[in-house]
């Protein structure tokens, strides 16, 4: 997917303005409370993009703003080409927005909800009701009030009132949270049906399997600002080291011997982080598959007979606690370029 | 940017008639959704007019013939009051209604819609209207078939339908702002009971105002809608808290009642749309 993101990027021009372009975008509230603060983002159309952080850090926030619920108190912002203070009502003319707490009209039923809906975008044509039925699911349930309807299928049909009018952009704010596995991954099929017939879609999410799963690009925000911004991959690259356990014949000798030999060979560099067990060796590696087969070769060479060996690849879990842990870390004093930092301090 | 962005994505969205439409469309079908709701509102009028004109007939007649309302029936002089009883409840069901969009999500679903906040008040104050207008008919009905009878004719039916317009649009705005500022229904059904007794009690409602009350009365807005709705049922000039003779017969009570009920809608009313829209904006939840 991520190929598709790089012609998405490379056609962007000839697509029109970028879904989201937003510029220092800052949101501060009376109080003094910073709770978004200079976030810049470019997303192109037709990108799925995944938007990560901890509770608290400003993920709906900063969708309010994008969506031009919340006015900025700072920066700017424009959606789809509009500006969201002065092109307010264009904005909403243009996106879909999926609140992060169900929201649907618990006495109307799943079809007079999806015509307000589309009643209130200008959307005519019983035609358009019928198929978001079929694509959410909902067409045995169509005459049932939605009050009626499980947690799950209330968050369907929220995601279908959200796409009546075939926006170009939509925000999904933390779509799947609280739906068993079977209805979560019917969502997701939805999402990226609608992502590759050409929607753009803007993801939060506190499952990473999900944002692994289906984005893009992903960006992490922490105390109201960007921490991070590039591909799933990338970012597992960069942020979360892979760790390869190597098991040794011998004991705790033979581990001091596996340990200088891998030494010696100039495999260790300042990246990775080494260590020995009672097994035999942990290494901690930016490159495992560069460094398993390296190091493999290398205690052959140097006599040491391998018993086990394992990589365990970094996941999305292990970058974001990798940044939620730069908390700690004094990241906050590096503020004018927030993702590089978070790259080296990690 | 914005001079080379041709291809910008074409917005959604209606003008405003049609967009007032949406929302009465939408407020009307939750009224027949919930009808148990609404023979409730109906049924609590109905009762009001039977147990009031049994209970207090006979000491209200007194107490009319003492004020000088001599040779009128309790019946048709409690009408008024009833009519305001409903109006207002009906209204504050208005403020419910919005408190239930606030905790469903849906009032953020539909501030981000491109439908303008005008047009979203204008259909759901359309729609409660529309409630308290079945209520009115039906509490006159009822009346009429008792005995009571209203001097002004059709005319007269067609302005007191239009007085409890603008005393429920007025509790409506009320009610809305409520709404806003507590976001809880059953807080909303409370402040109801406390705004309709002592509002009702201390107007010419039940009876006629005390001397030592009537400076109360007089900052009462459901007093100009007890005495608007009171002069087109008996044809008379009612008014108890003003003295004007300039207009002459029942225009001495319509014309000044009417233009302060009129005048604490503007206020009023601009109030409620300002809060709706600051909420509206500023819903970060």
């Amino acid at each position: 997917m991520s190929s598709n993101a790089a012609r998405q990027d490379a056609t962007a021009d000839s697509q029109g303005p970028p879904a989201v372009d937003s510029e220092g975008l800052s949101l501060t509230y009376a109080d003094g409370t910073e709770a978004v603060r200079d976030v810049s983002l470019t997303i192109p159309r037709g990108e799925f993009f995944g938007f990560l952080g901890p509770n608290g850090a400003g993920k709906t926030t900063t969708i309010k703003l994008l969506s031009t619920l919340l006015a900025p108190t700072g920066g700017t912002a424009r959606i789809n080409g509009y500006d969201v203070v002065d092109e307010r009502s264009a904005v909403r003319g243009t996106v879909g927005y999926m609140a992060q707490h169900i929201s649907v009209d618990t006495e109307l039923t799943a079809r007079e909800n999806l015509r307000f809906a589309c009643e209130a975008y200008g959307v005519t044509g019983g035609d358009r009701i019928d198929e978001l039925l079929d694509l959410v699911d909902l067409a045995d349930v169509a005459d049932t009030p939605a009050g009626n309807f499980s947690g799950g299928m209330q968050k369907r049909l929220d995601a279908a009132m959200a796409l009546v009018h075939d926006p170009a952009l939509v925000f999904l704010d933390e779509p799947t949270t609280g739906l068993d596995p079977k209805a979560r991954n019917r969502l997701w099929d939805y999402f990226e049906r609608i992502n590759d017939a050409g929607t753009t879609i803007f993801l939060t999410t506190q499952y990473l399997e999900e944002a692994d799963a289906l984005c893009d690009r992903l960006a992490v925000i922490r105390d109201g600002e960007l921490v991070a911004d590039d591909s799933p991959s990338a970012l597992k690259r960069r942020l979360g080291p892979s760790r390869l356990t190597i098991d040794v014949a011998g004991g705790q000798e033979a581990a001091e011997n596996a340990a200088r030999a891998a030494r010696q060979s100039g495999l260790v560099t300042d990246e990775t982080v080494l260590e020995t067990t009672a097994d035999g060796l942990d290494v901690a590696t930016p490159a495992p598959t560069e460094d398993g087969p390296d190091l493999l070769v290398a205690l052959r060479d140097a006599g040491v007979s391998v018993t086990g060996f394992d990589i365990e690849k970094a996941t999305l879990d292990d970058v974001f606690l990798a940044i939620a842990d730069d908390g700690t870390t004094g990241l906050d004093v590096e503020r004018p370029q927030p993702t590089a930092a978070a790259g080296e301090s990690a | 940017m914005s001079a080379a962005t041709p291809d910008r994505p074409t917005p959604a969205g209606n003008g405003l008639p049609r967009d007032v439409w949406v929302n009465f469309k939408r407020w009307s079908r939750k009224a027949m959704r919930n009808p148990t709701a609404f023979f409730l509102e109906i049924a609590v009028g109905v009762l009001s007019l039977l147990l009031f004109s049994a209970v207090f007939g006979d000491v209200g007649e007194l107490a009319l013939e003492a004020a000088g309302y001599g040779g009128v029936e309790y019946l048709t002089y409690l009408v008024p009051a009833v009519f305001m009883q409903a109006t207002m409840g009906s209204a504050f069901t208005s403020g419910v209604g919005l408190v239930g969009d606030l905790e469903s999500g849906m009032f953020e679903k539909v501030t981000v819609t491109p439908m303008g906040w005008t047009a979203v008040l204008l259909g759901k104050a359309a729609a409660d209207l529309l409630r308290i207008l079945v209520q009115v008919v039906v509490v006159l009905a009822l009346a009429v078939a008792l005995g009571a009878s209203v001097e002004t004719g059709v005319s007269g039916v067609v302005g007191i339908a239009a007085v409890c317009l603008l005393v429920g649009l007025l509790f409506m705005s009320v009610a809305n702002i409520l709404g806003v500022l507590v976001r809880d229904e059953e807080a909303i059904n409370a402040a109801s009971m406390l705004f309709m007794f002592p509002l009702l009690f201390l107007s010419p409602a039940y009876i006629p105002v005390a001397d030592d009350v009537a400076w109360l009365a007089r900052l009462n807005p459901i007093t100009y809608g007890v005495d608007a709705t009171r002069a087109l049922v008996l044809g008379e000039d009612v008014s108890t808290v003003l003295s004007v003779t300039r207009f002459g017969g029942i225009y001495d009570t319509l014309v000044p009642s009417v233009a302060i009920l009129v005048g604490l809608n503007v206020l009023v009313g601009a109030l409620a749309v300002w809060v709706l829209r600051r909420a509206s904006s500023a819903d970060a939840g």
